[in-house]
């Protein structure tokens, strides 16, 4: 609380209260008062109107602050009005009613996005398993069926996998719940995984795979793992530079197990490397290549920030890789011997 | 041979007409249940050694007919659905389930773990024994045999030769036989196909078979 604009709310009083000792001492002096003591009324008055005003204007002080600093402290800021208790005064009563009506249409607001975002969540996911039915349906059909177009088909059907698997991701990792399970997976088997997910798109633009023996035992969620390793891989196909060659490897550094995920590919340039994470962001390679979104990557990170893996990139002209690194858990490990 | 029967429970018509033709063109005999309203019946009665289960059907979750099939039978189950949350994954294993597939699966995987829980793995480890025109293929020790000679096969060589053993008498397209082993996580290309076809021909000849592996042109191998 400003103290001089305080002062200046209460000028009516004091200036009330100097018309009123004017009028006082007007009336003694022609009463036949001694001076002396007309100086010594006026004097008392005014030491108990600074007393009044200087306590009152320190109580205010120190009660506004307070709740100022209260408020400051909670980070739902509308939620303050139930710290508070309901104020003596008529007028400050009056803001308590404004702030408590504020706060409950503010409440009900958020509880109605907060519910419209949970049915969004669910329409997708159920629109998820609804699109996986006919996308089934084709590969089938199509594997059934082999003929040149069909190859082609199910080239496309890949990538319609790979784009409908972002939406449902993007709109999980928006979403703070967990989502995840983690059990034992083993590292090899869901790289094979992702590799087979692509096999079609991969097939089709010639690419040499080469993946080391890995024997690793990770912590994780293996859909989530395998989701990471299809985007890369898809970025992989997408920023190739000839004949691409696609290869994998583990090894185990320190207390983690790291997985390489490296290409020849046109690679990152060393000024766009530090916000490849970031959401929307598609760098120089967004301007050579037409159909980059900037969503891959950033999703990556986020599901590898909520799982606790770590993701690294590094990149030069000659190519890219990416390092996801798992912690060794010793507890489990310990349990387990 | 005795052909196992798999069970298809599955409400999409176009799927499961094609799992039927799939399943139907790796061997095994395929069944669809054909009324959603007593499902767990009419599996006592086709009595199959597999069921495909998937979770969402018109009358009965996949759940619930899953535990009810446990009560009386033993028989693999595997959830195919496209319904990938993690409690979906956790239900089906704690009801019995004995694999969990989501959709939309891979076929060489979906047609591994069929054949993994049938026990009738087509790989080296029971040590099966192939033979087409004189010559053997000796799957558990990787070995060609003909005129009493032998070779020793790479995995890449052994792989494509059961391929074509498997396909014998029938045109196998390259990119038929190069699909078949990315499915078994050899990723060749077109020239290492090549190179091992010459590989094995060289084989071939050393034990005294020629003209063996016929090229079609434009359309494949032969044997």
């Amino acid at each position: 609380m400003n103290i001089k604009q305080y002062l200046k709310n209460q000028l009516p009083v004091i200036v009330l209260n100097i018309v009123g000792m004017t009028l006082l001492s007007i009336f003694l002096w022609v009463g036949g008062n001694k001076v002396e003591s007309i100086l010594l009324i006026v004097l008392f008055w005014l030491l108990t109107l600074s007393c009044y005003v200087g306590v009152k204007c320190f109580k205010r002080k120190k009660y506004l602050d307070e709740l100022l600093g209260l408020t400051e402290q909670l980070e739902e800021r509308y939620l303050i009005i139930e710290l508070m208790n309901i104020p003596e005064k008529a007028d400050d009563q009056v803001f308590y009613k404004i702030l408590k009506m504020t706060e409950k249409s503010m409440l009900e607001n958020i509880d109605l996005i907060h519910k419209e975002r949970n049915e969004y969540k669910e329409y997708i996911e159920q629109w998820m398993h609804e699109i996986k039915t006919p996308i089934t349906a084709i590969k089938l059909i199509c594997e059934n069926n082999s003929y040149e177009f069909t190859r082609q088909l199910l080239v496309e059907l890949e990538r319609i996998n790979i784009f409908t698997e972002q939406a449902l991701y993007y709109t999980r990792s928006e979403h703070t719940e967990r989502d995840y399970f983690i059990h034992e997976v083993l590292l090899d088997k869901i790289v094979h995984e992702a590799i087979a997910d692509n096999k079609y798109l991969l097939r089709q633009n010639d690419v040499e795979i080469k993946v080391d023996d890995i024997d690793h035992i990770v912590y994780t969620d293996n859909k989530w793992i395998r989701f990471i390793l299809n985007q890369l891989i898809s970025n992989a196909v997408k920023y190739r530079n000839g004949q691409l060659i696609l290869h994998f490897y583990a090894e185990q550094i320190d207390d983690k197990v790291c997985l390489f995920v490296e290409d020849n590919g046109i690679g990152i340039s060393e000024s766009d490397l530090p916000r490849i994470f970031e959401k929307g962001f598609t760098g120089q390679n967004g301007r050579i290549i037409q159909n980059a979104t900037g969503i891959g990557l950033y999703l990556c990170k986020k599901l590898a920030d909520k799982l606790g893996i770590g993701i690294d990139v590094f990149s030069n002209s000659n190519g890219t890789s990416v390092k996801l690194s798992f912690h060794i858990n010793d507890l489990i490990v310990q349990v387990q011997e | 041979m005795n052909k196992y029967c798999i069970m298809i429970v599955e409400d999409d018509l176009v799927i499961r007409n094609e799992l039927l033709t799939l399943l139907g063109g790796n061997g095994y005999k395929g069944v669809i249940a054909e009324d959603y309203t007593n499902i767990v019946e009419e599996i006592k009665e086709k009595n199959p050694q597999l069921l495909l289960l998937d979770i969402k059907l018109p009358k009965e979750s996949g759940f619930s007919i899953c535990s009810k099939v446990r009560m009386f039978s033993n028989i693999p189950i595997i959830f195919v659905t496209s319904c990938n949350t993690d409690m979906d994954e956790l239900n089906s294993i704690m009801l019995g389930g004995d694999a969990f597939i989501t959709k939309p699966y891979n076929t060489a995987i979906l047609l591994a773990k069929i054949s993994s829980l049938l026990k009738r793995t087509n790989s080296a480890e029971q040590g099966e024994v192939l033979e087409w025109e004189n010559v053997i293929l000796h799957l558990g020790s990787s070995r060609i045999e003909a005129n009493n000679k032998q070779m020793d096969l790479t995995k890449n060589e052994l792989k494509i030769m059961y391929f074509l053993f498997s396909h014998a008498g029938t045109i196998c397209s390259r990119n038929s036989i190069i699909d078949y082993l990315w499915d078994n996580q050899l990723y060749v290309d077109d020239n290492v196909l090549s190179v091992n076809i010459n590989r094995i021909r060289d084989k071939l000849s050393a034990i005294e078979v020629v003209d063996f592996i016929k090229t079609k042109h434009r359309q494949g191998y032969m044997i």
